[in-house]
Parts: C-alpha cells; sequence; structure tokens
C-alpha cells in the first residue's frame, strides 16, 4: 500500500533536511519545513502569473531556503533558475549561484503577437454532436477570447517544437554479443569525488547500486594540460558529460548560439566551474548542440568524461536484465502461471526492490499480507515462531498469497544475509491487472515444481 | 492512387459511452484497403506546390501530379498529396535509418484509420527517401491553439478523445505500437475538423520477440512531451504516450505545457521531479485536472491507459463523460474548428517556409553502398 507520491517526496526532503542539520526541536523544525514549502508553492502558483521577472516561475526564489541548505535560486539567467548552460553542476559547487548574472539583461521575453490576417473562419462551427446531450444543455462552446495578458507566462517560447532522438540501442542480450561496460582504474578518493559530483544530479539520481558503479568504474580521465583549451565549442555536437577533477573552466555564451569569429567571438562569460562542478549533461541524452563554450581557466586540470552512448547503454543493459530476471522468476509461480507473457511483463514492470540486511526481518508472523516478494539476491528463512521452516535462495518467492487474500502472514521471514527481493504490493497488482480473482483463478492453484508453495509458511488456510 | 479514407464507415453495434469494449470500436481502421505500396513512383511524376512543414528530420511539400494541367486554385477535383522528403545523408547523419524504416512500415500497417494521415505510397532514389500522404488541408492544430491561446474543454475533449481512439487502435488493436511524438505540431485538421496525426517518424511496433513484449530504449520524442521513463532510460512502452496526452490536454487548457523552460536540462529535470501544477487562471475542471494527472503519472502502474482496462478505462473516466464514442469513430459531426479551405490544394491553413536551397551533403557513391540496403524497402 504505497503512499502517494508527492508525499513521499516531501518526506524524503525532509529527512534529509533533518539528517543535515540534526535539529534539537524536531517538531518546530518539521512544523517550519512544512510552512516554507507551502509557502513556496503558493508562490510558485502565484508568480507562474504575476511575476514576469523570473524566468523561471515554477522555480520562485523561496523565502526561507537557506535556513534548509536548499539551492538559492535569486539570480537570473536565461537558462532560468539555479542552472548553469549544461544544468550539470553540483549544489554546493555551483558556479552561478548566489550573484546577479550580467545575462538578465538577455532574458528573452517572446509573446505572441497577435496575427492580424485572421486566416480562421469567423464563425468555427459550433461543437456539438458527437458529444450527445450533453453539450446541448450548456452554453454554446466558443473558443477563448485571447486571455488578459496576466494570465499567460510571457516567458514561454511559443514557436513551434521539434522533435528530438538519440541514436537508437539495442540490448545485447538481443543481438547474443557480450558487451561488458569500459573501466578506467581510480583511487577510492576519486571515486568518491566522482560520486559526489554526481549524485544530486537528476540523470543519475535513480541509479541502483550495480548501474553507479558501473558508471562510476567508465568515465574516462582527460588532462588538460594548458590554460585557454577549449573543450566544448557552444553550438557543436555534443556527445560527452564532464566532471572537473581538478583546476577550473570559464563558460561563455555568444548570444546568437555558436561562437562567432573575432576576438569576442566566444560570447559573454557567463560564470566559472570549479573542481567538483560538473558541465554538459545534455549530452548523456541525445546530441543537441552545445549552449556554451567551456574553456580552461588554468594550467593542468583534469576532467573526467562520459560518453551517451556508454551512458545510455549501461542504464539499458542493467534495465533489460533485470526485468529479463523478473520475468523468468514470475513465470516459476505457480498462481501466476495463468498469466499471459504480456501480463507478466507489466508486473515486472512494477516490481520495486527493497534490500534488507543480514537479520532483517522482512515478513512478520501475524501481519495481514499485503504483498508478494521475490529473492533477487543473498538468502532468507521462513520462521513459525522459533522454528525454521523453510530457506530461501536467489529466485525463490514467498508472500504470493497475499495477492489473493489478506489473510495474516503465518510465518515470518527474515534475511540470512545481504537480501535484495523484488516486491509487489496487491494493489498494485489489481490496478495493473484487474482484479486478482479472476486472473489467478484463471486455472486452479496446484502447487508444483519447488514444492515451497505447497507449503507456503505464509499462508494460513 | 486518389482513393481517399473519409469513405471508410464502420458498421459498429451501439455501444454505451464509457462502458465500451475497446474491441469493438474499431472496424473503421481495419477496414481492409489495398495500398498500392509497390506502384512505383519518381519525383518527375509530382510537381511541388510549396512547403507545408518542416522538422528535424524532413520537409513536407504538398505536391500534385506533374500531369496536372488545370490551375491549382480553379481545380474543384485537384488531386493532390502531402510529399514527406527525408535526405538519406541526413538520416544517416541523425542516426535515423532504423526510425525512418518503422515510419514507412507502421504508416502502411495503419493506412485507412480515419484519424491517422494515410500512406498512399513510399519510394526513393540516389538522395532521397518519398512518402506520398494524403494531403490534409486544414493545417496544424498547433496553429489554431497558438491562434486561439487555448482551448474550452469542450473543444479540448473533442480533439483529445479522437486521440484516444488512435491510440486505443495503435495500442491495442495494432498489436503495441507506440507513437512516441504527441504533440499539437503533429495534430493536422481535416477540411470537416477532425484530427488526422501525422509524423510516425518515432512510431515503432513493439510487438513481442519469444512472446514477450517488448519495451524499447531509444530516447525520442519532443523535450516538453518526454515521459520521465524516457528520460530516465528505463526501457519505454506504449505508456509513454498516455503521458503525452496529459501533458497535450494541459496545454490545450491552458495554451503553454505544464513543464517548460528555456533549457531543455530544466524541462527534464521538473518532468521527472515535479508534479504538474495548475494556474488559477484559466479556470480548469475538476475532471480535466484529475484526467490530466492521472496520464501524468510518474508510477506507470499507476498511470491511465497503462492500468487494467486500457484505453477503455480512459473513455469511462469522467472528463469524457458524454461522449459517444461510436459517433465520434464514424466521423458523424465535424469538428468544433473547421479549417477555411477553399479549393482542395489550398495550403492557407499551413505556415510559409522557405523552401529548399538545396545544400546538404552529397549522398557519395561510398555512402550508397555502405547503406542503401537499409532503404531497399521505401
Ligand atoms: N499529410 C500531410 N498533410 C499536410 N501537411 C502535412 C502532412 N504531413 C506532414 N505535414 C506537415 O509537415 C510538418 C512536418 O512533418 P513531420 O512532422 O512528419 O516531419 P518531421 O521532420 O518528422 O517533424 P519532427 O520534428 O516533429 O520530427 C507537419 O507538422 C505538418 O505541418
Ligand atoms: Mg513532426
Amino acid at each position: 500500500m504505497s503512499l502517494p507520491e508527492a508525499y513521499q517526496l516531501e518526506i524524503q526532503a525532509l529527512n534529509k533536511q533533518v539528517l543535515q542539520t540534526c535539529p534539537s526541536d524536531i517538531l518546530q523544525f518539521c512544523a517550519d519545513f512544512f510552512n516554507s514549502r507551502l509557502a513556496t508553492e503558493r508562490a510558485a502558483s502565484i508568480s507562474l502569473f504575476r511575476d514576469r521577472g523570473t524566468p523561471s516561475p515554477r522555480f520562485p526564489p523561496s523565502p526561507t531556503s537557506h535556513h534548509f541548505g536548499m539551492m538559492s535560486s535569486q539570480f537570473s539567467s536565461p537558462f532560468g533558475a539555479n542552472a548553469n548552460p549544461f544544468g550539470g553542476s553540483s549544489s554546493n559547487a555551483n558556479p552561478f549561484g548566489g550573484s546577479a548574472s550580467p545575462m538578465s539583461s538577455s532574458v528573452m521575453h517572446r509573446v505572441v503577437e497577435e496575427d492580424e490576417n485572421d486566416h480562421l473562419a469567423p464563425g468555427a462551427s459550433m461543437f456539438s454532436g458527437a458529444f450527445g446531450g450533453d453539450a446541448s444543455t450548456e452554453a454554446p462552446p466558443t473558443l477563448r477570447a485571447p486571455p488578459t495578458a496576466d494570465s499567460y507566462p510571457a516567458q514561454y517560447n511559443f514557436s513551434r517544437r521539434t522533435s528530438v532522438s538519440a541514436e537508437s540501442l539495442k540490448p545485447s542480450a538481443d543481438s547474443y554479443d557480450n558487451w561488458t561496460p569500459p573501466f578506467t582504474e581510480k583511487t577510492p578518493e576519486q571515486v568518491e569525488r566522482l560520486k559526489c559530483a554526481i549524485e544530486g544530479n537528476f540523470l543519475f539520481s535513480h541509479l541502483d547500486d550495480e548501474q553507479s558503479a558501473q558508471i562510476l568504474g567508465a568515465l574516462v580521465e582527460k588532462p588538460i594540460p594548458a590554460r585557454g583549451i577549449k573543450v566544448i565549442s557552444q553550438g557543436d555536437a555534443g556527445d560527452y558529460f564532464y566532471v572537473v577533477e581538478r583546476g577550473s573552466f570559464d563558460v561563455y555564451v555568444n548570444d546568437c548560439g555558436f561562437i562567432e569569429p573575432g576576438p569576442d567571438g566566444l560570447g559573454n562569460k557567463v560564470g566559472t566551474i570549479q573542481a567538483g562542478g560538473s558541465f554538459g549533461e545534455l549530452a548523456l541524452m541525445y546530441n543537441a548542440p552545445r549552449a556554451a563554450t567551456i574553456i580552461s581557466a588554468e594550467g593542468s586540470c583534469t576532467l573526467w568524461a562520459l560518453d551517451r552512448v556508454t551512458f545510455r547503454r549501461i542504464l539499458m543493459e542493467s534495465t533489460f536484465a533485470r526485468r529479463r530476471m523478473y520475468e523468468n522468476f514470475l513465470e516459476e509461480v505457480p498462481i501466476l502461471s495463468s498469466l499471459t507473457p504480456y501480463e507478466r511483463s507489466k508486473i515486472s514492470d512494477a516490481l520495486e526492490t527493497q534490500k534488507f540486511a543480514p537479520g532483517d526481518v522482512i515478513i512478520h508472523e501475524g501481519d495481514p499480507g499485503h504483498s508478494f516478494y521475490l529473492l533477487e539476491s543473498g538468502e532468507a528463512a521462513a520462521y513459525k515462531g522459533e522454528e525454521k521452516v523453510l530457506s530461501y535462495k536467489k529466485g525463490d518467492f514467498f508472500g504470493e498469497l497475499a495477492l489473493l487474500n489478506d489473510a495474516p502472514r503465518a510465518a515470518s521471514v527474515i534475511a540470512t544475509s545481504d537480501v535484495k527481493v523484488a516486491t509487489l504490493g496487491k494493489n498494485a497488482f489489481q490496478r495493473l491487472l484487474g482484479p486478482v480473482e479472476g486472473l489467478l483463478r484463471r486455472t486452479r492453484y496446484q502447487g508444483v515444481k519447488t514444492g515451497v508453495e505447497e507449503m507456503d509458511p505464509l499462508h494460513t488456510e | 492512387m486518389a482513393a481517399t479514407v473519409a469513405e471508410t464507415q464502420p458498421a459498429t453495434p451501439a455501444l454505451s459511452a464509457g462502458m465500451a469494449s475497446s474491441h469493438q470500436l474499431h472496424q473503421a481502421g481495419n477496414a481492409p484497403k489495398p495500398l498500392q505500396l509497390t506502384r512505383t513512383f519518381k519525383l518527375a511524376d509530382f510537381t511541388r506546390v510549396r512547403t507545408l512543414g518542416t522538422g528535424t528530420f524532413a520537409r513536407v511539400c504538398l505536391v500534385r501530379p506533374a500531369s496536372a494541367t488545370v490551375p491549382l486554385e480553379e481545380d474543384k477535383n485537384a488531386e493532390v498529396y502531402a510529399l514527406k522528403i527525408l535526405k538519406k545523408t541526413e538520416v544517416i547523419k541523425l542516426k535515423q535509418i532504423d526510425h525512418v524504416r518503422h515510419e514507412r512500415a507502421v504508416l502502411a500497417d495503419v493506412a485507412g484509420h480515419p484519424f491517422i494521415t494515410n500512406l498512399q505510397a513510399s519510394f526513393s532514389d540516389r538522395d532521397c527517401l518519398y512518402l506520398v500522404l494524403d494531403y490534409v488541408p486544414g493545417g496544424e492544430l498547433f496553429s489554431y491553439l497558438r491562434k486561439y491561446r487555448r482551448f474550452d474543454e469542450q473543444v479540448a475533449r473533442f480533439y483529445a478523445a479522437e486521440i484516444v481512439l488512435v491510440l486505443e487502435y495503435l495500442h491495442e488493436k495494432q498489436g503495441g505500437v507506440a507513437y512516441r511524438d504527441l504533440k499539437p505540431e503533429n495534430l493536422l485538421l481535416d477540411r470537416d475538423g477532425h484530427i488526422k496525426l501525422a509524423d510516425f517518424g518515432f512510431a515503432k511496433r513493439l510487438g513481442y520477440k519469444d512472446d514477450r513484449p517488448v519495451e524499447t530504449y531509444t530516447l525520442c520524442g519532443t523535450p516538453e512531451y518526454l515521459a520521465p521513463e524516457v528520460i530516465h532510460n528505463k526501457g519505454h512502452t506504449t505508456a509513454v504516450d498516455w503521458w503525452a496526452l496529459g501533458i497535450l490536454i494541459y496545454e490545450f487548457l491552458t495554451g503553454y505545457p505544464p513543464f517548460w523552460h528555456q533549457n531543455p536540462i530544466e524541462i527534464y529535470k521538473q518532468i521527472v521531479e515535479k508534479p504538474v501544477v495548475f494556474p488559477q487562471e484559466p479556470h480548469i475542471s475538476d475532471e480535466a485536472k484529475d484526467i490530466i494527472k492521472s496520464f501524468c503519472t510518474l508510477d506507470r502502474s499507476r498511470r491511465l491507459g497503462n492500468i487494467s482496462g486500457g484505453a477503455g478505462r480512459v473513455k469511462a473516466h469522467p472528463f469524457f463523460h458524454g461522449v459517444n464514442w461510436e459517433d465520434l469513430l464514424s466521423r458523424r459531426q465535424p469538428g468544433p474548428i473547421i479549417p477555411p479551405i477553399r479549393y482542395p490544394g489550398d495550403a492557407q491553413c499551413f505556415d510559409m517556409y522557405p523552401e529548399d536551397d538545396g545544400k546538404g551533403d552529397v549522398y557519395t557513391a561510398e555512402l550508397a553502398n555502405k547503406y542503401d540496403q537499409y532503404f531497399e524497402d521505401f
């Protein structure tokens, strides 16, 4: 039974603040936190229409944000709040943070121009018909007249949008060639620093431990021996993301979108990126022209570089492998045997990973059963009272009868080593596949194969 | 070659709105329609009238048979087509070979659906690939949306409902075709004001392999409309189209998408981190808010359209209350905006674009040797 996502995000943010601040008065701290969050949210929706001076109305400066160590976003740049042109820097090394940017004057204000020669039929047909009786009882619908200026964000670029696309990738399991991610040796300190540098970045924050490890391993060292070397040039194709290990780099933006010939061709200097900062993350998604030029600001700098194909491939291969593993596991679960491969694949899509340390209780005897578990790695054992009744290893599952009913768990399951499980709640299962009754009883539930389910210790008759 | 799809009327039994079983609504789309994809054309068979639109990969031109003699403005029965032209060098450079092959294949499979641009033929020459499409004269829904700034809820509901029918068809009747580029720019209006979905450049039959549905990993789409799982490279499915429909309804009702920024990275951050927030003005009904939030749900096991019931569940949502899905599919009523079209070849609903300057990289013999095998079935 999961809590609303928005709620979980708030709680996560609060947890982080509490950890960082270690407040003495917990209640007061939490109350302040939520007050400030509420104020920010409210301000956001109001300023979306009032505060035209803020380039990114969605991120208005939070009046109390510094109490909580959040990123300050009071400067304005064409890239909006708290962004360097590449968006890659971590919060504590934000080269653009705090001070007013010289670029605030160049904020684009695009307003839709009213097209004088109206090419639309003045009598656009009344809307009716397909919507049956309902539509006719209402006032004749009209297309809205242009709204008051207040309710329309001036900064939005209203022109046509074109599509973006990365190169297509296929999992190597599909083509039977083996792929191992590239690996560059690093000292533990370097790994720590790199971890810090990419931690807060939204492109890395959702990775699991193996994926992070592979990506940290794949970063390649790139020495920049002298001052004045262009690492990336505005307007060029972008394939790499960089983390600064040593030295510093200046950021230039030419308003025309690329480097022009001549002494001022680089445009304006808009910031400096220090060690621990990063840049060029859009290149990890697809090949887009670089939004700025980055030049080494001192001698003997060092960068770590990661290319898009390696990054995307690491994520793809591990996601793909995990899905296939889940699907194979699920195939072995008797009550799920009547599901189609399509249905099993939907379930593996929705499985959530949880980790337990040795001795942790995964399931409590007597608790109502809501979720079912697949053992992804490690070992666990089922106990009835003091008595051990079963042991589980990789690929085993337990608690699956919770998908059928809410009967109390008839045993406890305790991790005997580091354990990773994939779990799915009854609710998610029903949302995805509909009422369980019809599905799981498509075939009679008969224990076969491993015998685990015949005497599912978690099920009370 | 002049066959059109407007006549393909469904012979569906009456079904009450909302309770509709998704499986019976699609005869219209399934009406077998012989496609003369094998008939060979060449560029010289057509004269170009003008450019209708350009995108990242292609240019689409209004064309008519080279043999036509009557001036276009006077030709009341003009045979006109939209010719989508893709330069081979661009396709290779932008790594879109797979995508154009899918585009051609999916378009051929879905030809004849009342709300999808109809592919007549495809051909290629040394430098380019061509798709011959029925000309949809009403222009992009995008132009009307920007013109009116936003749509009334009933208007938005009408277009959204037609798109639901298209997605139901692609996802459920076509065996898992993901469209992946829903946005007002890719929605055209036909002469009666109905939607025609254009640009199948990213459409892909996800299909099955070893009896399992295949997910796909290639990042593609339009920044404001990308689903979070695409941004996170988690492997995506047809669920991305339902996310995009939520964004689209939001943009219909407010005039701008929920996540926007000058810098695409900031858009992506918002998409994966922020909930959709509604403005105080214009007023948006609770049903509309709810359907937008239900589509724009990060967790795919909760996303409307992807959860059990699929498109049927979408149709039953209160936002679509009162929609007669059968009437809608049979195009019984005209749409809320009737495009001002004076004659069949009229292109006044399209913006003007600079014509092709003929520049671009040469498709060398070397490239042809290496890549022409991939363009063979064009
Ligand atoms: N059948 C048609 N009839 C009329 N106009 C059309 C037709 N097909 C496409 N167009 C116009 O051409 C424009 C570009 O076509 P399309 O979207 O297929 O190109 P693209 O390069 O794939 O674009 P994108 O950048 O979205 O990937 C469309 O937005 C539309 O205005
Ligand atoms: Mg397009």
